[in-house]
């Protein structure tokens, strides 16, 4: 087939076929990646909308009154007014607040909350009481859309409040079974229990084992099946390590569901993943300061704990973070060691009951109230921007101490 | 000059060798390594020894052709089958998902995009990565659901479409991370003759790049599935928990995973059948994620082999 | 010609250096890498005070020889020795010998400068810290770095990381690192290959500065460099010591037509 080099039939339409594919293709190639940028954009705007919700109650126990920012300014001056608009005397109120006994009461059957908009106006304080009934929970559009229809169809005894549930004092309250008190406390005190005591169990078992590969292990059969083994530990699914601390640490150990058998698991869990950090800082040390610090009269053991360490630490700090990272949002394998109970406590120490951040925003997703969506948007809101900061800092560490050879 | 060891001097150590703390600390770094090894041995122990126990009490052609799997039913059922149909389709729909998205990036990544567009596509999969998969639960059960039961009529609250939907971005990643580096490993002389013989960068990309790296394309879809089979909490909270033998994604399902979490947030003696059917259910996921593992590595291995 | 260079294992005789001057002697010395022989029977004093070359195409055996002094092979797996190597009356490898310790007492500078990823100071400090030293680490930081011509330039940022120095100055600090413990032998493994042609000159006023206090072994592919430092100069060739003498004679007077056909060029 002789054809001659022409400008025909480089137009011909078969290649211009190929051409528009080429070019088509070309531009598709972006679209996956901003599929994914706009899933995460969407994923992080939706969860912040679900994090305010329009409601309707029906007050019962409380004033049903509200107080303007600047009438009161703190949590304690509007207990003081929704005490006195409830109509007890002066004296009353004052040695109400100065018992803390009553105050915890208080705290528990009640909530103190900085409304956006009441059907008073916007910025007023409102005291929620668990028991005042909530006649219904709207999302935040649908809520705003219909937000005069609703004030007029108040009746008497009902308010009308945009409720934003992620608030400081999210932060500071209790679970409760009622949504309207249920926060993040226990939990965020038990994912910080939780964390340090695995890093504290993983970190020098994945390190030492990092130095024993990269530093120590002959070039034989055995170390070759701890290089695989590992590699398979690190495909093993997180909630087979569920079953394991489930059959070793809760049943065998007797341990029970307590923040040590999940600390043992998480350990295990994340253990993999220290290590393949830390053999890769160990890694990219050259051998020439090994040499060195030999040449100098090192020992093996003061070559490997006085330079190569030092100059892996960034590295290993780095993985440890984002190890930590998977640790914080982690929830499969320690529903089955014990975080999935209900714990109204913090932890006070290793043996104690526990649950954490992704697993009580579980726990709210499967409880079948609307506003429990709210209360798990709230949740998942701390949960990300608590990864956000230890993605920064992992980055920041990274950049800032990065050791250039 | 065989006097040394008698006037070993002022300077000549009188122990050679490595000291003996020398010895203890590589004998403790070695004593940390084999945790690794006694992890994965418990592991097999625990799973295996307690599914011996089940099938002491419940026979192997119940466990493989009941068509119910309800341990927790006065009259209980043990048919892995239906774990096993809720399982498919999530992870298929998954997979359906994440395969052509994760080729298209992996493609992207190494051969379209410039350095610093690269460096940011990477970060979005990193981002990807990071998101806890309870939060993608969230999203597909509140978010995704919602829009495809205006979609698809007849739509359960939980089905694998939208958990599956989910799931595929969240093993995304780990598609295009494998892919890329196996696309990347592809010699330039390659392209450059599919080039030469005037094939369009579609052309090279499509007939050339990916039959070369197809070893370790297939090692990324192997390794993806893995993490789909093992994906727990977007299946527990957006699929659903209830066993059924059916392959209409429509309804709502159990997966291997998200049974053994609504197994768990009950409870459960130790020793009681219900228990030992759990750790069957981990014994048969562990078999399953262990098998695309290893067959991952066996096929990376071999495309190594190929090019280095 | 070339056949006659690739095959002899002969020694020529030269004057060697007496034992009494030298601080290193090394006596029929044989080393094996595995199955390949890499040093065949090497013989040579090194003197005292003095800096001895040495030379030879690459893959000779040069930086062998050079690592066998310090026992620094001992660290390459499946390294087999034969011979001695007597330092202040003693065979370093003798199994009572404690190599480690071997190295507190000769010092070593490499062909890339390898600083630490520390602060200078910790740099120089880090073999007096190995031998348990706590008291005076300044003034002997400070003297080193003046030893090794350093001191002036860095006084101000002694605790700044050392890999941010340039090449050369790099090299002075490991320079300097060596001597902090005063070893009586300096060994070093072509210390400027890795250098510009000014840093280089430095380096090498420094180690004829150097020698009046400590005895030094070079390792140079630079035959000019070998001619302008050392007061005497070793030959080698396929792990063979050829030729050993006072350098004057041996870049004029070779007696090894290897040698000669080194020196002048023709191959190498």
């Amino acid at each position: 087939m002789q054809r001659g080099l022409s400008l025909e039939s480089s137009k011909s339409p078969e290649n211009l076929r190929r051409e528009r594919i080429n070019r088509v293709f070309a531009r598709a190639v972006i679209v996956p990646t901003a599929l994914a940028l706009a899933l995460i954009a969407v994923l992080i705007l939706d969860t912040l909308y679900d994090t305010i919700s329009v409601q309707v109650v029906e007050v019962t126990e409380t004033s049903g009154k509200s107080f303007p920012l600047g009438q009161a300014w703190n949590a304690e001056q509007v207990i003081r007014l929704e005490l006195l608009a409830q109509g007890l005397p002066e004296e009353e109120v004052n040695r109400l607040m100065a018992d803390p006994e009553e105050m915890r009461i208080f705290g528990l059957r009640n909530r103190v909350e900085l409304m956006w908009a009441t059907q008073e106006g916007p910025l007023r304080w409102v005291v929620s009481s668990i028991d005042d009934e909530r006649v219904s929970n709207y999302s935040l559009l649908e809520g705003l859309r219909r937000w005069n229809e609703l004030k007029a169809g108040l009746q008497e005894n009902q308010q009308l409040r945009l409720n934003p549930w992620l608030d400081y004092s999210f932060l500071n309250r209790d679970p409760s079974r009622n949504p309207i008190s249920a926060g993040l406390r226990v939990a965020l005190f038990g994912t910080l229990w939780l964390l340090t005591m695995t890093l504290l169990l993983s970190v020098p078992i994945g390190v030492g084992t990092a130095i024993y590969l990269e530093e120590y292990a002959p070039k034989n059969a055995l170390t070759r099946f701890i290089e695989i083994n590992l590699r398979n530990l690190a495909g093993v699914p997180s909630i087979v390590f569920g079953l394991l601390g489930l059959a070793v640490f809760v049943r065998g150990m007797n341990l029970g569901p307590t923040l040590a058998a999940a600390a043992l698991t998480m350990a295990l869990l994340i253990m993999p993943t220290i290590t393949i950090a830390a053999r890769e800082a160990l890694r990219a040390v050259p051998d020439s300061v090994r040499l060195a610090a030999y040449a100098l009269g090192a020992t093996k053991w003061q070559t490997i704990s006085r330079v190569v360490i030092p100059a892996t630490i960034p590295g290993i700090a780095t993985g440890v973070i984002l190890a930590a990272a998977r640790a914080i949002g982690e929830a499969a394998p320690l529903l089955l060691v014990g975080a999935a109970a209900y714990v109204a406590f913090v932890p006070q120490g290793p043996m104690s009951e526990y649950t954490v951040l992704p697993v009580q925003i579980y726990l709210w997703i499967s409880a079948n109230l609307s506003e429990f969506a709210n209360t798990a948007a709230a949740g998942i809101i701390v949960l990300l921007l608590t990864l956000a900061g230890l993605y920064a800092l992992a980055f920041w560490v990274r950049r800032r101490f990065r050791v250039e050879w | 000059m065989s006097t040394s060891s008698q006037n070993a001097n002022s300077w000549a150590n009188k122990h050679p060798g490595k000291s003996l703390s020398e010895r203890l600390i590589g004998t403790g770094l070695f004593i940390l390594a084999t945790i690794s090894v006694l992890t994965t041995a418990a592991v097999i122990v625990v799973l295996f020894s307690e599914t011996f126990q089940f099938f002491r009490q419940v026979p192997l052609t119940e466990f493989l052709f009941a068509p119910e799997w309800t341990p927790l039913f006065a009259d209980p059922r043990y048919g892995i089958g239906a774990l096993l149909a809720g399982t498919f389709l999530f992870t298929g729909i998954g997979l359906v998902v994440a395969i052509p998205l994760g080729l298209m990036t992996a493609a992207y990544l190494s051969e379209y995009a410039p350095f610093e567009q690269s460096v940011r596509v990477k970060g979005i999969m990193e981002l990807l990565e990071g998101v806890p998969t309870v939060v993608f639960g969230y999203f597909a059960l509140l978010f995704v659901t919602p829009i495809l039961q205006s979609l698809i009529p007849g739509l359960n609250l939980f089905n694998p479409i939208s958990a599956g939907l989910v799931l595929g971005f969240a093993i995304l990643p780990y598609i295009s991370n494998v892919a890329s580096d196996a696309m990347m490993a592809v010699p330039r002389s390659l392209r450059e003759a599919a080039y030469a013989l005037g094939a369009t960068k579609f052309e090279v990309v499509t007939r050339v790049v990916f039959p070369a790296a197809i070893s370790g394309i297939v090692a990324a879809i192997l390794l993806a599935t893995s993490r789909a089979v093992g994906e727990t909490m977007i299946a527990a909270i957006a699929a659903g928990q209830r066993p059924l033998l059916t392959l209409d994604p429509r309804e709502t399902i159990a997966t291997m995973t998200s049974y053994i979490v609504q197994a768990a947030t009950g409870d459960q003696p130790a020793g009681s059948l219900a228990s030992r059917a759990l750790f069957s259910v981990g014994a048969t996921l562990f078999m399953f994620t262990l098998t695309f593992n290893i067959l991952a590595q066996r096929v990376v291995e071999r495309y190594r082999e190929r090019y280095e | 010609m070339v056949q006659e260079i690739a095959i002899g294992h002969q020694t020529v005789r030269r004057e060697p250096v007496p034992a009494e001057e030298a601080v290193v002697q090394v006596q029929n010395l044989s080393l094996f890498y595995g199955k390949h022989q890499a040093l065949y029977n090497v013989s040579i004093n090194f003197p005292r005070n003095k800096i001895t070359a040495i030379i030879g195409p690459s893959g000779c055996g040069k930086s062998t020889l050079l690592r066998s002094l310090n026992r620094m092979n001992d660290l390459v797996p499946g390294v087999r020795l034969e011979g001695k190597v007597i330092y202040e009356g003693i065979d370093i490898y003798d199994p009572q010998v404690d190599p480690v310790e071997v190295r507190r007492h000769i010092g070593m500078v490499f062909q890339k400068p390898n600083p630490f990823p520390k602060s200078i100071f910790e740099n120089v400090a880090f073999g007096l810290r190995l031998q348990g030293q706590k008291a005076g680490l300044e003034q002997a930081v400070q003297r080193a770095l003046e030893r090794a011509a350093l001191y002036e330039e860095v006084k101000d940022k002694l605790g700044e990381v050392a890999l941010r120095l340039s090449g050369g100055q790099q090299q002075r600090l490991c320079i300097a690192r060596a001597i902090a413990t005063e070893p009586p032998l300096l060994l070093l493994d072509e210390p400027t290959s890795a250098l510009d042609p000014i840093a280089t000159e430095r380096i090498e006023e420094l180690l004829l500065e150097l020698k009046k206090r400590f005895s030094l072994v070079i390792v140079t592919h630079n035959m000019q460099q070998a001619a302008r430092i050392a007061d005497r100069t070793a030959f080698m060739h396929l792990g063979v010591l050829i030729e050993e003498g006072p350098t004057n004679e041996i870049f004029t007077v070779p007696r090894d037509p290897r040698t000669e056909a080194y020196v002048t060029g023709r191959f190498g």
